[in-house]
């Protein structure tokens, strides 16, 4: 598992990742954006070859994962599950803004 | 009005221009004769009161009279004391004696009826699919801040003259705050108040039931609450202060978030009500002073405000347990379920060199800062083991 800065990226079998759900269209600059940060406008990206979809990450050659803030990480071949990190509100939890 | 203008209307403030002849449009348009008398009060307290005494029996006015001069010495010995100038007369009691019976309270004829005669020839033209899109793009979006405003105002009638006061708004017309459904009906006008040509009958349906509503919609866009009765129509002013947060909630720190030219007012900060004095007191805020807070909602904002790092730094707080994750510490707080908190260290240095730090509530059974990251990505505690993070 990789962490970069509020998201957890999780390997899992390609077994347990939905096949039917639609990917995510990619961002204006051909990335695949994992998480954008509301308050920065900062975001964690794969821009080599992937696809997300449901919240499960494909990653057929391997990528690297960038942020403007973080050093990027090296992601090897395979299937991922992306976690947004929260934050506890009593009664409830909530997304961590960045 | 676009529904942008409308949004204006929704939150405008100070006098508006023209309130007598709206309100006596809007008698005509209804069927009605003419009101023989228009007063217009500072407030929806003021209002919400002389509804309250109009709606009496000779005894029920004077012990409103009486509770009113109670409350007006209370208010005026505690604003001398605070320095300030006396209140102006809330109610001019002696003015409405003079105007004689009110007779009926009209609302219906001259609010819901139209409204509704409008809504019906709407939804023929539109359809259920139609109209619902149409509230979506007009009303629905300024429904949610009107119904915060009509609710805070409702509150701060019920705290200030109780449950009278409170049931007396419901024979209001809400003036300004009727923004969102006049928004919805200005759509479907698409400008052309006089000369279009309908396109069949349903459209002209539409057109009759929009032009019954002229009047209710000159006066929302230059007053407040009004209270129509068949001879006397009572009109209360906009505020003379608005001031929300980002949010749209109601939130101020130096001063009433809403303030009518009376002195009726409501303090706020981002949405919940507060006393008076609390906007101020949060700039002087101690750690001293956030425990000794026994109200939890309040302590909650103060502890929000202040920083819950600075918190635990300036109270001396004693971390509960540290491993190669972070650090975790706890804030008891009585009355209230503990703060828990992991203080985590961000992996890549920023620009300086130096690594920002920062603080994650979790929830309060957690016992270590491992146990407390990995609940914050929903994994459990074992399972929790990057291998790497930046």
């Amino acid at each position: 598992m990789y962490r970069q800065g509020d998201i957890l990226i999780v390997p899992v079998p390609e077994e347990s990742a939905p096949r039917t759900l639609r990917p995510e269209p990619r961002d204006a600059r051909g990335r695949l954006v994992l998480a954008y940060g509301e308050a920065t406008g900062h975001c964690h990206a794969i821009p080599g070859p992937g696809t997300l979809s449901g919240g499960f990450l494909h990653l057929p050659e391997g990528g690297r994962l960038v942020h403007e803030e973080h050093a990027a990480i090296s992601l090897p071949k395979g299937w991922y599950r992306v976690v947004r990190q929260r934050e506890y509100v009593p009664g409830s939890y909530r997304v961590v803004a960045d | 009005m676009e529904t942008l203008t409308w949004e204006r209307a929704l939150l405008a403030t100070g006098p508006g221009d023209g309130v007598e002849e709206a309100v006596r449009q809007a008698y005509r348009e209804a069927g009605l004769g003419e009101p023989a008398h228009v007063i217009t009060l500072p407030s929806p307290a003021a209002g919400a009161l002389a509804a309250a005494w109009l709606g009496g029996d000779d005894r029920r006015r004077k012990e409103l009279e009486e509770a009113e001069a109670h409350r007006r010495r209370h208010a005026a010995a505690a604003l001398r004391t605070a320095g300030g100038a006396e209140a102006g007369p809330l109610v001019p009691f002696d003015v409405l004696r003079g105007l004689g019976e009110p007779g009926r309270v009209v609302r219906e004829a001259v609010r819901t009826t139209p409204w509704e005669r409008a809504r019906r020839a709407a939804y023929a033209e539109l359809g259920p699919t139609g109209w619902a899109a149409l509230w979506d793009e007009t009303g629905g979006r300024l429904w949610p801040q009107a119904d915060r405003l009509i609710t805070a105002i409702r509150r701060g009638l019920a705290e200030l003259g109780g449950e009278e006061l409170r049931v007396a708004t419901l024979d209001a017309v809400l003036g300004q705050h009727d923004a969102p459904w006049l928004a919805a009906f200005d759509k479907l006008d698409g400008g052309a108040e006089e000369s279009a040509e309908p396109d069949g009958e349903a459209g002209l349906d539409v057109l009759r039931g929009l032009r019954g509503l002229r009047g209710l919609r000159r006066v929302a866009g230059c007053a407040g609450w009004w209270w129509p009765y068949e001879r006397v129509a009572i009109v209360t002013e906009r505020p003379v202060e608005l001031h929300l947060d980002d949010l749209g909630r109601l939130h101020r720190a130096d001063g009433p978030a809403l303030a009518y030219a009376d002195g009726f007012a409501l303090h706020a900060w981002h949405g919940m009500p507060v006393p008076a004095d609390f906007g101020t007191s949060m700039r002087r805020l101690t750690p001293e002073r956030i425990r000794a807070e026994e109200n939890a909602e309040l302590r909650r904002a103060m502890l929000e405000h202040f920083g819950i790092d600075r918190y635990l730094a300036e109270s001396g707080a004693q971390p509960l347990q540290r491993d190669e994750t972070g650090v975790l510490w706890r804030i008891d707080l009585p009355d209230d379920e503990p703060i828990t908190m992991v203080e985590v260290v961000n992996s890549t240095p920023e620009p300086d060199g130096s690594r920002r730090t920062y603080f994650l509530r979790v929830p309060p059974w957690v016992r270590r800062a491992r146990e407390g990251v990995a609940w914050t990505f929903g994994v459990e505690e074992k399972d929790y083991r990057p291998e790497r993070e930046t």
